[in-house]
């Protein structure tokens, strides 16, 4: 899974720490997040999609290539 | 409260939690614990009602519970292997010492005995000699040389009884870890 939460918050001027607060994460998840090690839930992709006034699949793209620890079971 | 607040308050709760059950187990006084051990999560409860950052989110669960069903692999794996090696000290007849008793028909017509332990595995012979007793009149034996006669098989198996028991153990121990899992597992499983 890619996604483009890197640009979009520096779009928005945000840090990784405040999105991590805005979205009840640890600034660590967001990290792996941004460099597609990590795939999160659904729940907290629609998240980070409505803080960014965006649709999910402006920030998220799936590729099968990429595998990582999911967290869609959650 | 701060993360590393917390972890303090955490382990210094735990501190005085273990102290003062060690204390009151020693002193005979068992009503401590059933006071003490409530009280001390009460109070981490509270102090984690305090953290106001996240604790553990989506990944940090998700990474905890790949380490902890890893973590049951090896162990399981690895003890059951620990518990079969331990527990064939037991079972397995050239791991265990070689005791053998020789009657001797002495000059004045009385019998000795000589009980004598070899290395496991071995030929007997002076080589392999652990230790021996002999008992010089069988049919006088007195109580040193009686107990000494009664005790020896026993004490010759008594390291690898040991080996068994620990595998035994650690045999017990593995099933009841599995027999946790699978309660959690039957638990979550009809959860979600």
């Amino acid at each position: 899974m890619k996604n483009r939460i890197r640009v979009l918050r520096a779009e928005h001027d945000m840090t990784q720490e405040q999105l991590a607060e805005f979205v009840g994460v640890t600034r660590n998840t967001i990290i792996s997040m941004e460099k597609n090690k990590y795939c999160p839930s659904l729940k907290l992709a629609y998240r980070i999609a409505r803080l960014f006034g965006v649709g999910i699949d402006d920030v998220f793209t799936y590729e099968e290539e990429i595998d990582g620890p999911s967290g869609d079971d959650e | 409260m701060k993360r590393l607040t917390y972890l303090t308050c955490s382990l210094i709760v735990a501190c005085m939690v273990a102290a003062m059950v060690g204390w009151s187990m020693a002193a005979g006084n068992f009503l401590v614990p059933v006071v003490a051990i409530p009280l001390g999560i009460i109070v981490i409860l509270a102090c984690r009602a305090q953290v106001d950052i996240v604790m553990a989110d989506e990944r940090e669960k998700r990474i905890r519970s790949k380490a902890a069903l890893r973590t049951l692999e090896v162990v399981v794996i690895g003890g059951a292997i620990a518990a079969i090696i331990l527990y064939s000290f037991v079972v397995s007849i050239p791991l265990s010492p070689i005791i053998t008793g020789k009657l001797f028909l002495n000059d004045d017509g009385t019998q000795s005995m000589t009980i004598a332990e070899y290395k496991p595995g071995s030929v007997p012979g002076p080589q392999t000699l652990v230790r021996s007793n002999t008992i010089k009149n069988l049919n006088a034996m007195n109580e040193t040389e009686a107990m000494t006669y009664c005790t020896y098989v026993r004490e010759g198996f008594s390291e690898n009884e040991n080996r068994g028991l620990a595998g035994t153990v650690i045999g017990c121990g593995l099933a009841a870890l599995l027999a946790t899992f699978g309660v959690f597992y039957l638990y979550y499983n009809r959860k979600y």
